[in-house]
């Protein structure tokens, strides 16, 4: 039995064609008949499908015929294709022997593709490598697979050419798979252990997990342990998905399928963790398990203050479903009440921030991005600090560290000196540059993450033309030069506004600031003055003209109706606005201080 | 039939007549070219035939007011207005001390008209003048010069109309502060009994709009229009005009009583194409088509009807609010707590303090008012009261 299971994950870039090759695959196996086959079939979250990533994974079993006439199991584990969830695709890795690497034909290898083969290549992963999109008119499929057999050691005679829009290459690919990819090891009569590398919450069954059978079996009845956290469940239901959950009796070593057991929250199974047996319990849980830590911090507020517990409901409610969103009740002047959330990064900041207006109907302000802050205080106690707001005087402080970042960029080498220029103004140091292929270069620096989580991907992108990839991961903390910048309007400080700026920056970045709110923030019926402080001082000001006219001259008995209708619709475009103080803010404001590139 | 809590006996009445020679150039209200003098026979006749079919309904309110607009109103003849006034006697009871106004255009009015109009009882003139300076006429494409106004001002004497107004538009492109201030005196030298000031604004669907997107003309800055305006209130507040509504000023006691009825947020019905009614806490609008009119009244049948709103107690209070803001006396918090039984300063705290502070909004003797600065921000005070 269990030589006929084949596990394997699909690894690729965004865009380079993951899913719509996931997608065939259910289709040439028969999992789906046409009917049913909707684009992107696995990635469901309709966020997902709108902007085209994917972001949970969901695990689906394949049946399949090969040529040497026997059938076999596959099982799917797609990997979200995102920088914020390399946690969660290391987890996935980890329950496959095998891995499909997919290459653009157009484009090559990525940096984010990088980062995930070498974490396979760690986990002792078969890689297949294929190369995608081989209709299209700038494909160069062999100059690929080169750069493939260069970069990553991969025979390029073994590299599978498909188009997955055409359907060409299917049944190769579904062939090396089981040819090439090894069967599960694991003997179903030791002690067991099974791996979490997903969970969600359903309503009714509670908290589901995806899980790996590595050893031991796994039947409905049987009493058991999480072994990060010691808590005790009793399986209620044990299943594969094919691609819809399907019940069986009993999951053996080596196959992977789902699991409920009256689980309140996704919280109490953590990916990563290792299922074990109450009456019989492994010695040792699977290796690799970690806590997963937010990156990233801001506030969000409900533009109307009575949407406060609505919005506590519903971030109850989404925690439910992802157990790596954190969040606490704060306070701020400006804002009123809301909440300090933390991200995996900012894609998973985007991502929650849009569930949250688009399911639960709430109407959000977001403040800035930040990132956690070590500072040494004078009396020698060390503190964390994650919002702005909570930045301690400057005579209390004796050092300030921030995380760093180790940030590899791919990009053609005309780039190479846009790509330094890039790093160089967002207080990168460079590490060092290598040839991947005669016109392809990596380039490596090391990072302040608080320069990278805003929008120096975007930057990048765009000052590449789009060609620059990019990969980082958190080397630890270093000292700074750190002070905070305040925003005043109308001599008030907005605490919302605050932003943590390097110290030779200061003046810049408060200049562009008041500047861009200026620009952002409509004239009100008074003057408006936008000054930037450092402590006491001020370093910067602006001043928007008070509004002089916005009136309707005429108003008899025919225009009644049409004018308040004019009125209301003007209004409805004020919602998007927040008052503070006499001011009326657009919501994007909050974003914008820490936005770097100049409009102009 | 019902009558809301809200219905009054005592309306407005409007009558719209829906014809002009040519459409100037800042005009986007519904009007049609007159191609023949048959077509306003026959649009009387029509509007004859909705005062009877209205009357049905309507005929235990009394009118206080009848004001005859346009387009054009001043095209119709003696015999045709007699005609559509002495159908409103018959089958509505009209106040005896009832304001009857037209609105005329200086080009096309001789001092027949004006003898024949104030036979058929009308009691006050709206004359179109706009500006007393050729460029200005020009530049809203005015059928009429200078010298037609002053020529129809002598005729409104002569004939002993005393109770007329002059309209005037600031704001004009090209237009100076101090052609401004020449034609608020010569206004005040015609010794009306009221003056409306306009600011000229656009829809964007209008000829000078599109002259102004294409860059063939440039508007007036908000400063300049903010001075005339000011500069306007000033003036006529100093030669003994009353300022009594955002745009307008009378002599003490000669407010146009019907506009009243507007702001007030009171009831009105209007007759004809366009013409909108408020009548028991809806607001309603006859579709704006000249066939479908005259097809519907052929048939005695009841006219296509737009209801733009048909209003909660709440939306209720709110009209009244923003209408009665327009006044300059303001709205009365006692007449609307028993009115609608809400106190205003409670319900809208919020509103009302960052109002004042701004500096748009004050209380005078329990009645809350815009203050001058608040006239020209207006609509920032009203958005707020709009749920």
């Amino acid at each position: 039995m269990r030589e006929r299971i084949r596990n394997f994950s699909i690894i690729a870039h965004i865009d380079h064609g993951k899913s719509t090759l996931a997608d065939r695959l259910l289709q040439f196996t028969g999992a789906l008949s046409d009917r049913e086959m909707r684009e992107q079939f696995l990635d469901k979250m309709e966020l997902e499908r709108e902007k085209g990533i994917t972001i949970k994974l969901q695990p689906v079993r394949l049946n399949y015929r090969a040529r040497d006439g026997r059938s076999y199991i596959l099982n799917l584990i797609d990997t979200p294709g995102h920088v914020d969830f390399s946690y969660e695709v290391s987890r996935s890795l980890a329950a496959c022997e095998g891995a499909l690497l997919i290459v653009d034909a157009s484009q090559g290898i990525e940096a984010q593709t990088l980062a995930n083969v070498y974490m396979a290549m760690d986990l002792n992963l078969e890689i297949v490598g294929v190369v995608n999109k081989i209709d299209l008119p700038g494909a160069e499929p062999e100059v690929v697979k080169q750069e493939m057999e260069d970069v990553l050691g991969i025979n390029k005679d073994e590299i599978i050419s498909i188009s997955a829009k055409l359907g060409i290459g299917i049944e190769d690919v579904l062939e090396a798979i089981v040819t090439r990819i090894p069967p599960p090891q694991g003997n179903e009569n030791d002690p067991l252990q099974a791996l979490i590398f997903d969970s969600y919450f359903d309503s009714y069954k509670g908290a589901i997990s995806y899980i790996k059978v590595k050893s031991g079996k796994i039947s409905k009845g049987k009493l058991i342990r999480m072994m990060s956290s010691s808590l005790e469940f009793e399986v209620s239901e044990v299943g594969v998905l094919s691609p819809y959950m399907t019940e069986v009796d009993m999951l053996k070593a080596g196959e992977v399928g789902y699991l409920a057991a009256g689980i309140k929250k996704v919280n109490d199974t953590k990916v990563g963790d290792t299922i074990t047996e109450v009456g019989n319990p492994a010695e040792k849980p699977l290796p690799g398990y970690q806590e997963v830590k937010p990156m990233v911090f801001c506030g969000l507020y409900p533009l109307d203050n009575k949407d406060f517990e609505k919005l506590q409901d519903a971030l109850n409610k989404l925690k439910l479903n992802d157990a790596s969103l954190l969040y606490e009740p704060e306070t701020s002047k400006a804002l009123g009440f809301g909440f300090r959330c933390g991200f995996l990064g900012l894609l998973h900041m985007e991502v929650i921030r849009e569930r949250l207006e688009r399911e639960y109907d709430l109407n959000l302000l977001a403040t800035a991005p930040s990132v956690v802050y070590k500072i040494l205080l004078t009396d020698s106690r060390e503190i964390l600090v994650q919002n702005p707001t909570n930045w301690p005087e400057t005579q209390k402080i004796e050092r300030v560290m921030e995380p760093h970042v180790k940030a590899v960029v791919m990009v053609p080498d005309e780039y190479v000196g846009t790509v330094m220029e890039l790093c160089q103004e967002k207080r990168g140091k460079y590490v060092g540059m290598e040839y991947l292929s005669p016109r392809r270069v990596m380039i490596t620096y090391k990072l302040p993450l608080a320069e990278i989580i805003f929008d120096f991907f975007d930057a990048l992108k765009s000052r590449t033309r789009g060609y620059a990839s990019l990969d980082y991961e958190l080397i630890g903390y270093e000292d700074s030069d750190l002070v905070k910048l305040d925003i005043m309007l109308n001599g008030e400080i907005v605490d919302a506004l605050s932003c943590i700026v390097h110290k030779d920056k200061a003046y810049h970045r408060a200049r562009v600031i008041v500047n861009r709110l200026r620009k952002i923030i409509p004239r009100q019926m008074y003057e408006v003055v936008i000054q930037a402080a450092m402590g006491s001082r001020v370093i910067a000001r602006e001043s928007i003209k008070a509004m002089r006219k916005d009136v309707l001259a005429k108003c008899y008995g025919g225009d009644v109706s049409r004018k308040k209708k004019l009125l209301k619709k003007q209004k409805e475009g004020k919602k998007r606005m927040k008052q503070i103080g006499q001011v009326e803010v657009p919501r994007d404001a909050f974003i914008t201080v820490l936005s770097i590139e100049e409009e102009e | 039939m019902v009558i809301s809590k809200y219905s009054e006996s005592k309306i407005g009445l409007y009558i719209h007549v829906p014809f002009c020679i040519r459409k100037c150039s800042y005009c986007d209200f519904f009007s049609v070219p007159l191609s023949s003098r048959e077509l306003l026979e026959h649009y009387t006749q029509a509007v004859l035939a909705e005062i009877e079919l209205r009357a049905l309904n309507y005929s235990q309110k009394q009118i206080e007011t009848i004001y005859i607009g346009g387009g054009t109103p001043s095209l119709l003849s003696c015999r045709q207005l007699e005609a559509i006034l002495q159908t409103v006697y018959d089958e509505f009871s009209v106040a005896r001390e009832a304001e009857i106004s037209i609105e005329a255009n200086p080009a096309i009015l001789n001092v027949d008209d004006i003898r024949g109009f104030k036979n058929a009882g009308i009691n006050r003139l709206s004359l179109g003048v706009q500006s007393f300076f050729d460029e200005d006429l020009k530049t809203l494409r005015r059928l009429h010069d200078s010298s037609d106004v002053m020529k129809t001002i002598e005729d409104l004497r002569s004939q002993g109309l005393d109770n007329f107004n002059i309209d005037l538009i600031y704001g004009i492109p090209g237009q100076s502060i101090d052609r401004w201030k020449k034609n608020l005196e010569i206004a005040v030298d015609c010794a009306p009994r009221h003056i409306s000031i306009y600011l000229l604004q656009l829809s964007p669907n209008t000829p000078m709009a599109r002259e102004i997107a294409n860059g063939l003309i440039a508007p007036l800055d908000e400063e300049d229009e903010w001075l005339m305006y000011s500069q306007g209130i000033d003036y006529l507040q100093e030669h003994g005009f009353k300022h009594y509504e955002i745009s307008n000023f009378c002599r003490p006691g000669f407010e146009c009583r019907h506009n009243l009825i507007y702001w007030q947020a009171r009831e009105y019905l209007g007759i004809g194409p366009g013409a909108a009614s408020f009548l028991d806490a809806c607001r309603f609008m006859n579709k704006p088509e000249m066939e479908e009119y005259f097809c519907s009244m052929e048939a005695g049948a009841a006219c296509q009807v737009e209801e733009l709103e048909h209003m909660s107690q709440r939306e209720l209070l709110v009209d009244a609010i923003i209408l009665g803001l327009r006044l300059c006396e303001g709205i009365d918090l006692e007449a609307f707590r028993t009115k609608f039984n809400v106190d205003i300063n409670n319900e809208y705290s919020d509103i009302i303090s960052s109002c004042h502070s701004s500096g748009v909004l004050e209380f005078e003797n329990g009645r809350l008012r815009l203050t001058r600065k608040g006239y020209f921000l207006s609509n920032e005070v009203f958005r707020r009261f709009i749920d």
